[in-house]
């Protein structure tokens, strides 16, 4: 009896079957790896289910382009993942919204962890601020979660102390760049804006965060003027960026 | 204070082990001593002369110094003060890298010119601050109190000397754990000198048999207020003719030549001496100079009355000393030690800008030796609360109650 032939035809999409799961899985695990390193200063739990969320959703799109091969038509299917997406966008609104709102608070609206706020009948101090809300301790000590998506909609008054005088300036450094020296050399060049800063806080600089290759630091002024804010801001990260240069071209 | 705090508690089992970072421009960068590890931070002369400037300028703002006091703004914005926080970072980075290899439980930063190393030490493990000099928010300028006060923040716990500096620490608006712990020293280095001891001390400094010893232990500077008892002695030596006046003590680290190059106490001393040359009792001042400790005991032993006269004074351990020798002590008034006084009792007090009322005091005891006798026991009875197991005791519970 004669063996079955397979086509040429037929194994040509059951390798491409094969090489487009093989592919899913190698960029499965390449966004994995790099949502993870990306998401490292958050919560563990949001970083383990944003990366499952990414291995599904990759997995998905491989899945359906690999049974395409296989001759199954994908158009009905990707019509009803369009509506389940449409479904849970729906359902979720309120959540994406807190998301997005943490976004622009971030940018526009200018309030920290330790200040505290006025917000609707609420004020506070500022605790926490995570994707979906921001968390208040009241003067009674009760605890306050206020959704983000009511920053972008309300008044907010931060009636924190002279906090409209206060710069923070974020930082990163290599970890070859010796710090003492980094620090000495940026507080003699805030030393020069003196005439614009508040002389009884003298610019202070803390590490946030210390790795082997980097170490993230913030440095604290205190402002005369809230206009010339951008200004003092613009020439020291122009400064520092200097500083940050001339001492990488040396250790080269 | 320190190292023989660390040291006992070693001993005693209190700490397993013990590192100490500090500033040595001339030692080895580590070296082991009585069980301590020393790490020895150095920096080059053009940083080191400004980290003084801003120790000595932080000193006078903190002593409420008047002349030549420089505003915060004056010093705190300056090249130099870079170079002050330069050497914090320093020590920090060490501290850090010391702590990555060896885990310390617990940091405890000593004085003034660490202050900063509590902030930039960027760990949420215990920091304790020792705060040694004076804390009276009286004499400290209200643009300095910002400053201190950003840095104290950053400590679980800060020890100061006596009562009145916690007052004056908790009113800055420090929330952490604020405790005052006096100041103590080890007594066993105090003791009786030999009889050889004791006449070598006499003939050296030309003491006879028959005078009448004024002591005034303290390095030269004026803050420490020589020039109040020199001034004083100009009025004793009309009641009491055969007396004398021995003055021991030289410079600080800042003064000598190994340190950082200042002359403080060269220009103090011959301030002193033209000072005494002027009231005409060059026959009755004595300038001992630095003494070893069996010339320090010496002089305790023979001395009939100490004085401490300084314009300020964190606490004043040489009355603790003197009280060893059971002798008599007038001191003043602010000084931190001046809360454990009872006038009449155990000492007497004085105010350091009225010499005569020094001298008048001076008299009255050298006049009285048996109320001089009952002052120098009740003092040696006052001194128990002021020596080093008691310390070790008070500074231990601190450490462990964070830990």
């Amino acid at each position: 009896m004669p063996y079955p032939v397979i086509s040429y035809e037929l194994l040509y999409h059951i390798v491409s079957f094969l090489s487009i799961i093989l592919a899913t899985w190698v960029v499965a695990r390449v966004l994995s790896t790099l949502l993870g390193k990306l998401l490292k200063g958050v919560a563990p739990l949001v970083a383990v289910h944003a990366k499952r969320l990414i291995w599904i959703f990759i997995w998905l799109l491989g899945v359906l382009f690999a049974l395409e091969q296989l001759g199954l038509r994908i158009d009905v299917l990707l019509l009803l993942i369009g509506l389940l997406g449409a479904a849970l966008l729906i359902a979720n609104r309120e959540v994406l919204q807190n998301f997005a709102s943490k976004y622009f608070s971030d940018v526009y609206i200018p309030f920290k962890v330790g200040d505290t706020i006025k917000v609707r009948e609420y004020s506070g101090k500022v605790i926490e601020i995570n994707p979906m809300s921001t968390i208040l301790i009241t003067d009674e000590e009760e605890v306050v979660s206020i959704p983000n998506s009511i920053f972008i909609r309300e008044t907010v008054v931060n009636i924190t102390p002279q906090v409209w005088k206060e710069v923070t300036i974020p930082i990163l450094i290599s970890g070859e760049i010796d710090l003492a020296e980094f620090e000495s050399e940026t507080l003699k060049s805030c030393n020069k804006l003196k005439l614009h800063l508040d002389e009884r806080f003298p610019p202070i600089l803390t590490v946030k965060n210390r790795e082997a290759k980097s170490t993230e630091l913030v440095l604290t002024l205190m402002i005369k003027e809230p206009n010339r804010k951008d200004a003092i801001i613009s020439e020291i990260n122009s400064k520092v960026a200097e500083i940050i240069e001339r001492m990488q071209r040396k250790k080269k | 204070m320190v190292f023989p705090l660390l040291k006992r508690m070693l001993n005693e089992g209190i700490v397993e082990d013990a590192h100490w970072v500090s500033l040595n421009p001339t030692g080895p960068e580590k070296a082991a001593v009585d069980g301590i590890t020393l790490h020895h931070v150095s920096l080059e002369s053009e940083k080191m002369k400004g980290y003084g400037y801003t120790k000595e300028a932080i000193w006078k703002a903190i002593h409420g110094i008047p002349q030549k006091l420089e505003s915060a703004s004056q010093v705190l914005w300056q090249d130099e003060f870079s170079d002050y926080t330069y050497y914090n970072r320093l020590s920090a980075e060490r501290i850090i890298q010391l702590d990555k290899e060896t885990d310390f439980d617990v940091f405890y930063i000593h004085d003034f010119q660490q202050l900063p190393v509590g902030h930039m030490l960027h760990t949420l493990k215990p920091k304790v601050f020792r705060w040694h000099i004076p804390f009276d928010e009286s004499m400290i300028p209200p643009e300095w109190r910002q400053f201190l006060s950003a840095y104290f923040s950053s400590y679980d716990a800060i020890i100061v000397s006596c009562k009145k500096y916690l007052e004056a620490l908790k009113s800055l608006g420090y929330a952490g754990k604020a405790h005052y712990v006096y100041p103590y020293i080890d007594p066993s280095s105090y003791v009786k000198p030999t009889e050889s001891e004791l006449a070598e001390y006499c003939r050296s400094f030309g003491v006879r048999d028959d005078d009448r010893v004024v002591l005034v232990v303290a390095r030269l500077d004026p803050m420490k207020g020589q020039d109040r008892v020199i001034k004083a002695m100009a009025c004793v030596v009309k009641d009491v003719s055969k007396v004398k006046l021995i003055l021991v003590g030289d410079g600080s680290f800042s003064s000598s030549k190994q340190g950082v190059g200042l002359s403080k106490a060269d220009i103090w001393l011959s301030d002193l001496r033209i000072l005494v040359k002027r009231l005409g009792i060059e026959d009755h001042v004595v300038f001992a100079g630095h003494l070893s400790q069996s010339q320090l005991n010496a002089a305790y032993e023979r001395a009939d009355i100490t004085v401490l006269p300084s314009v300020r004074e964190g606490f004043g351990l040489v009355v603790i000393e003197s009280w060893l020798y059971r002798k008599p002590t007038i001191v003043t008034s602010r000084a931190g030690i001046a809360e454990l006084i009872e006038e009449g009792g155990n000492g007497l007090l004085f105010d350091p800008d009225d010499p005569l009322i020094l001298a008048e005091k001076t008299s009255e005891l050298l006049a009285d030796p048996e109320r001089a006798r009952a002052l120098g026991e009740n003092g040696f009875i006052t001194s128990k609360r002021c020596l080093i197991d008691r310390g070790v005791e008070e500074e231990s519970k601190v450490i462990l109650e964070l830990m």
